[in-house]
Parts: structure tokens; C-alpha cells; sequence
């Protein structure tokens, strides 16, 4: 945790300037190519926010990290490397590799939450065997389990799927708020639930999977 | 990933699967998870005056190896005193049903279950002794 906090202190924005492989000239740390020789740079340690040029905040804008995200692959694209030297070209590799980690940890908001709470310095995933005893959140999933488990009827599975969307939806707000409040605590408390009623959402439509849609259905059920 | 022969005989035959009144003054109840894979285990007991478990019932949420472990757990503490539920071991568990590395998780989750269970029913026989 530590290795990652860190990172990013200040701004989390890499520091300063640093000298181009390729023609020594001065550079932001955080540039994909020299602005002298165009040569592109290889990827430097910076936060996932920092690497898709973000601040580093709960509530994004997804459509902004998709417009900043595909902006950067476009320029790592292989086919403007296909005349360059193999070290330009494994540079632009590992460029593009470190992109697609930054983008795929914050685009979905259960990993953009438990990132956003390890750069804090709490890890709600930990390696190994990490068990919980929190009866009210425990109480509540194997309800919403059971519930699940007792659904026998095509119409009963996709009302607990509505349930289970519904229960995201209003997690994902309260997480929000507890990061804007800047209360890590419940932001990290309502990401374990998270994690939870993403798993029952996923079985939620396993479930309403295993019924007939309601046309194929007897006409006097 | 292959689970071991044991493992899909509790996950296909699970023993003791239902639930206790957990408001019975003999009944401990255990509730734990793994948030990691969404896995949510209720483990039950019901302990005779002498302080041995008569029954064990669990419901389990989770993955095969969860199901297996806590099936397990629920067959091994029936007949035993509290004292020697307590010193199962998770690598007991793992170790007889042959648990990969990637799921020695489940068998810390029915270790902890059981350790949940026998503490709640101690703290609802004597509040102060199980708090120490």
C-alpha cells in the first residue's frame, strides 16, 4: 500500500521533466512522444487516473476516460510503428499495455472503487484468505440469496434481477457519496457490498436463464 | 480447474444443508463471507447441556469447494465437544478434500464459521465469558 500511496503524492501526476531516450531532449515525464524527435516514450510509474489524464475522483466521466482512452490508443496504434526501429515498436507495446490497465481498472466503478480505496491506502481485495463477519451486510446477501435460490418462475428470476440492478444502482450512489465526503470507511465498507450484489446480479441472470421466456410458457400457468 | 472426487461428493451430496432456530438458546449461529468471490456461508450448531454438538446444519452461497468445505465441516464437529470443534483447522479441510491453492479460501471461511457458530453460543450461555 505504501508503493502505491506513494505514487501519488501531490498531484498524482508524475514530476517534472525528464531527457528523451532517443535525442535527449527535455520532456514531461508524462508525454508519449518527444516533442523535438517524435520518438515515442516508454510508460513511466503514474496512477491509473494519471495515465488517462484524469483527476483522481470516484465519479468520472465515462465518456470522457472512453474519448481519452481511445485518443492515446489511436496514437500507440501498431500500424504507425510498422517503420519504426523494434525498439520504438516495444516501447509503443508497452505503452499501449500499461493504457489498457489504467483503462480497464477505472471503467467499471466496482474496480474503480476498490482502486480508488487501495491508492488510499485500504485494500478491500486482498491476496488470500480474506473473510468477513459483518452480520448486517451478511444477513442481507443470504436473504437476497435465498430469495434468488426460491424463484422457480421465469417472472419471479427477473424480479430479482430488477432487485439486484436496483440494490447496484443505490450502492453505487452511496459509494459515490462517501468518496465526495471523503468518508473511506463507508465508501469501503459499501464496496465489499458491492462486490456482493454484483456476484448476485450475475446470478440473478444465470438463474432467470435456466426458465423458458414467458411466450414459450403454457398459456394456463 | 479439476476438483478433487471428495469435493464434487459434498457438492453433489451436500450433508446438512437447511437451518436451526437461531433463537434457540442451544443453537450458535455463524455467518461469514469472502467478499473476494462473493461467497456467504451460515453455519449452525446445536449443543447438548453437556456442551457437545448434536447437530450441525450449514447453507452456503458460493463455489464448489465453499459448499464442500462447509459439508465437511458440519460432518466432522457432529459428536464433538466445543473444545475440539474449536481446533479444526483449515488445513484439515483443504488437505482432505484436496484443495488447489486458488480455493484454500472456502476452507478458511468453514473454519471461521464454525469458530463464529461456537462463539455465539457461548456469548448467548454466558455474555461476559465469551467477550473476554
Amino acid at each position: 500500500m505504501n508503493d502505491v500511496a506513494h505514487k501519488i503524492t501531490g498531484a498524482g501526476q508524475p514530476d517534472g521533466i525528464v531527457a528523451c531516450w532517443s535525442c535527449n531532449g527535455p520532456i514531461a515525464a508524462d508525454a508519449l512522444f518527444c516533442n523535438t524527435c517524435w520518438a515515442v516514450q516508454p510508460p513511466r510509474p503514474m496512477d491509473h487516473f494519471a495515465r488517462l489524464g484524469l483527476d483522481i475522483r470516484f465519479a468520472i466521466d465515462t465518456a470522457e476516460l472512453d474519448r481519452r482512452y481511445f485518443a492515446r490508443q489511436r496514437q500507440l496504434h501498431p500500424d504507425r510503428f510498422a517503420t519504426r526501429t523494434p525498439r520504438e515498436r516495444a516501447i509503443s507495446q508497452n505503452q499501449a499495455v500499461c493504457l489498457n490497465e489504467a483503462y480497464e481498472a477505472l471503467k467499471d466503478p466496482l474496480s474503480r472503487a476498490t482502486y480508488l480505496l487501495k491508492l488510499r491506502g485500504i485494500d478491500t481485495n486482498p491476496d488470500g484468505c480474506n473473510t468477513i463477519k459483518d452480520p448486517t451486510l451478511l444477513m442481507e446477501q443470504m436473504e437476497l440469496r435465498e430469495g434468488l435460490a426460491a424463484a422457480d418462475t421465469r417472472e419471479a428470476a427477473t424480479q430479482m434481477l430488477r432487485e439486484a440492478e436496483a440494490h447496484v444502482n443505490q450502492s453505487l450512489a452511496h459509494i459515490g457519496g462517501a468518496f465526495a465526503a471523503g468518508d473511506l470507511d463507508t465508501a469501503g465498507r459499501e464496496t465489499t457490498r458491492l462486490k456482493y450484489l454484483v456476484k448476485l446480479v450475475d446470478e440473478a441472470r444465470t438463474r432467470r436463464a435456466c426458465f423458458a421466456p414467458a411466450a414459450a410458457a403454457p398459456a394456463q400457468s | 480447474m479439476a476438483y478433487s472426487e471428495k469435493v464434487i461428493d459434498h457438492y453433489e451430496h451436500p450433508r446438512n444443508v437447511g437451518a436451526l432456530d437461531k433463537n434457540d438458546p442451544g443453537v450458535g449461529t455463524g455467518l461469514v463471507g469472502a467478499p473476494a468471490c462473493g461467497d456467504v456461508m451460515k453455519l449452525q450448531i446445536r449443543v447438548s447441556p453437556e456442551g457437545i454438538i448434536e447437530d450441525a446444519k450449514f447453507k452456503t452461497f458460493g463455489c464448489g469447494s465453499a459448499i464442500a468445505s462447509s459439508s465437511l465441516i458440519t460432518e466432522w464437529v457432529k459428536g464433538k465437544s466445543l473444545d475440539e470443534a474449536e481446533t479444526i483447522k483449515n488445513t484439515q479441510i483443504a488437505q482432505h478434500l484436496a484443495l488447489p491453492p486458488v480455493k484454500i479460501h472456502c476452507s478458511v471461511l468453514a473454519e471461521d464459521a464454525i469458530k463464529a457458530a461456537i462463539l455465539d453460543y457461548r456469548s448467548k450461555r454466558s455474555p461476559a465469558k465469551a467477550a473476554e
